[in-house]
């Protein structure tokens, strides 16, 4: 009488058991992979782009009957933005101008745009991370509405320190979107994700999705607040705000279906990466000279 | 069919209408135009009136601040490279100072308020202006703001890139304020366009520098090789150490009590008379000069007419708030970095460099320009 072998796996027939087993598995791996594939952009293809969770209605309404902007569509463009931080001076211009021309609350807590500053020092493998906020910074001036970062690394040793502005990424697939429910923020068909505020309720659910942070609450009007790339110039032909100021061409903006665009170009002619890309949430900002440690 | 189920069914059926018509009823026509969100907000969010409006806009009204500026470092200031030589980017522009952007400016008739202001005098109807649009922030910056504004770009700062200009404020310029040698619009220094300053009356100063005759001399050169010559002194800085003496910035036991009686005026008139009158050379040891030459590089900066930024006769400053040191007497020369090592004289800059001299670099220094040609 031969006693079954348990040890090893060629022996063993196929048994029902197994079989069950093994089709769960690959369901659940296969699975897996079809959502993480789409999730990081893979399974989408080039041409004509359909706008952010729009049915077959919606999308051909979008593309015949676009918002009525003065001598604007919205299928003729698709806008991205670069950031150079080897240029960033940390002078926090594109801050104050972002306030002031979206009327942003005047204070160092409430931004739509800003920038934050990395410092390893000596003999450290992980970075200070400070930005205008930060109470020392705002000591230093004196003011919560004049945005400058102190000299506090003045006398120690630094080994490498740069500036990373932040801003909204207008992301392919919004977090902010997907939670929304009322409707209230949405991702318009050339890029920018804007908050229709006579729609906000004010529930702060985006605020907490967004892997950025780039969203915050506005307690005056009760509704959330975040960048829109100054939705209202570029419709009109001119640069957000934050590029309009900015002294050192740290920021770039442009329309990528513009092969000759400075988002373009700036994009194919230097080495760019995205911030938190296994959020898979596909940024338009991209970023150039970031350390790892940037997020 | 059952009575009271046919009650239940008419009652669900009234729900469902009321509720779906008023669905209907409040939901807008374009809530599903695009998506899941009302079509018509795309085109209000567009229809905002944009509120920087560029260095252009400032030009009709500011033609001398924009050409200065059009001509100057600030706005050729381009940057190449990030694109492969493109340039796409010029350097600061009007708003990134003046902060209240234009759109705010001059009036508030001029920037009506923007779809979320509306939103915010709905809601609370007690708030009429924002904050951000409340004046209060100044388009026209004083001399003291601008130091911070400077600041915010070029004080130098681990992060900053080297490319971008950078101070050690204690060192450069110390409690000075950065529009005293600085035209903020077009800032490299171009020595020969200075703007002078008020003029003094040279005729009115004769009768004061009487007073002043018996040691420094009828024509400027002193009596004594202790006072130092006054003669073809830039007439800014004169003013300036008078008005030191007077103030108590600088002490002297003779120029304290002779300048207590003179007014702004007075000080002006008697600045005008001395810097009038050409200089002469007092001279010194030639064997020391030679020594102190090498010495006097860190000096030129300042005190040489080409400046930072050029060569140029060594002991003439460029600036016309630092004195002229060409042909002065060695002896005061030496008494005057002896006392800014020791403290009874200051200065932001001459305080930190006189300290690293020693007694035989400031022997040297003096006769070499005291040697100098001083025109």
């Amino acid at each position: 009488m031969t006693t079954p072998n348990t040890k090893t796996n060629e022996a063993v027939p196929m048994s029902r058991r197994r079989f069950l087993e093994f089709l769960g598995k690959s369901a659940v791996c296969g699975g897996a992979l079809a959502s993480a594939g789409s999730a990081i952009g893979l399974s989408e293809t080039y041409g004509p782009k359909r706008g952010f969770q729009q049915n077959d209605e919606q999308y051909a309404e979008s593309v015949n009957n676009p918002p009525k902007i003065p001598d604007y569509n919205w299928n003729d463009h698709q806008w991205a933005m670069g950031v150079d931080t080897d240029r960033c001076i940390g002078c926090l211009r594109c801050m104050e101008a972002c306030k002031m021309e979206n009327s942003v609350q005047m204070d160092a807590f409430h931004h739509r745009t800003w920038v934050e500053r990395y410092v390893y020092l000596e003999g450290s493998n992980t970075a200070i991370v400070d930005s205008q906020a930060d109470p020392k910074n705002i000591e230093n001036t004196g003011s919560e509405t004049k945005f400058r970062f102190d000299n506090r690394y003045r006398n120690v040793k630094v080994d490498k320190a740069f500036f990373v502005p932040k801003l909204c990424n207008q992301c392919e697939h919004p977090s902010c979107v997907q939670v929304c429910p009322t409707g209230a923020t949405f991702k318009t068909k050339e890029g920018p994700v804007l908050i229709d505020t006579t729609y906000c309720i004010g529930c702060q659910y985006c605020v907490q999705a967004c892997p950025y942070g780039a969203r915050s609450f506005n307690e005056v009007r009760g509704v959330a607040e975040k960048c829109n790339w100054c939705y209202h110039r570029i419709t009109k032909g001119l640069n957000p705000a934050c590029v309009e100021v900015c002294p050192t061409g740290t920021r770039i903006f442009g329309d990528r279906n513009d092969p000759e665009s400075p988002i373009s170009l700036f994009i194919r002619n230097n080495h760019v990466q995205v911030l938190k890309p296994e959020m898979g949430n596909a940024p338009n900002v991209f970023y150039k000279g970031t350390d790892k440690e940037v997020v | 069919m059952p009575k009271h189920i046919v009650r239940l069914l008419v009652l669900i059926a009234v729900v469902a209408i009321v509720v779906f018509s008023t669905k209907k009823f409040l939901t807008p026509d374009t809530f599903y135009q695009y998506g899941h969100y009302r079509g018509d907000a795309v085109a209000e969010i567009a229809s905002k009136i944009p509120k920087l409006q560029g260095s252009a806009s400032c030009e009709p009204c500011h033609k001398k601040a924009y050409t200065e500026w059009t001509d100057g470092i600030h706005h050729r200031a381009t940057r190449k490279g990030a694109i492969q030589g493109v340039v796409f980017k010029y350097g600061p522009g009007c708003e990134v100072c003046h902060t209240g952007p234009a759109g705010n400016h001059p009036s508030n008739e001029a920037m009506p308020l923007s779809i979320e202001d509306q939103v915010t005098s709905i809601t609370h109807p007690e708030i009429k202006v924002h904050p951000a649009n409340v004046p209060g922030r100044k388009l026209m910056l004083s001399p003291e703001d601008m130091k911070g504004i400077c600041l915010n770009c070029h004080e130098k700062m681990e992060a900053r890139p080297i490319e971008q200009r950078q101070i050690e404020v204690a060192s450069h310029s110390g409690e000075e304020l950065c529009t005293k040698c600085h035209n903020p619009h077009s800032p490299r220094i171009i020595y020969a366009s200075l703007p002078q300053g008020r003029r003094g009356n040279a005729q009115a100063g004769k009768a004061i520098a009487a007073a002043c005759t018996g040691c420094h001399g009828e024509a400027g050169m002193s009596t004594s090789p202790a006072f130092p010559n006054l003669a073809g002194q830039h007439f800014d800085f004169l003013v300036d150490s008078l008005k030191g003496f007077k103030t108590g910035i600088r002490k002297n036991d003779m120029m304290s009590p002779m300048v207590a009686g003179l007014n702004e005026s007075d000080i002006r008139n008697v600045a005008a008379y001395f810097s009038r009158f050409s200089c002469g050379v007092s001279g010194g040891d030639k064997a020391k000069a030679e020594l102190g030459k090498a010495k006097a590089a860190n000096c030129a900066a300042c005190h040489s007419a080409g400046g930072l930024y050029g060569p140029g006769a060594p002991g003439v400053s460029g600036v016309p708030t630092w004195p002229n040191l060409a042909g002065q007497n060695a002896e005061y020369l030496a008494s005057t970095l002896k006392s800014y090592q020791d403290g009874s004289r200051a200065h932001p800059v001459m305080t930190s460099v006189a300290k690293t001299l020693n007694d035989a670099d400031i022997d040297h220094l003096s006769a070499y320009y005291a040697s100098m040609k001083c025109k």
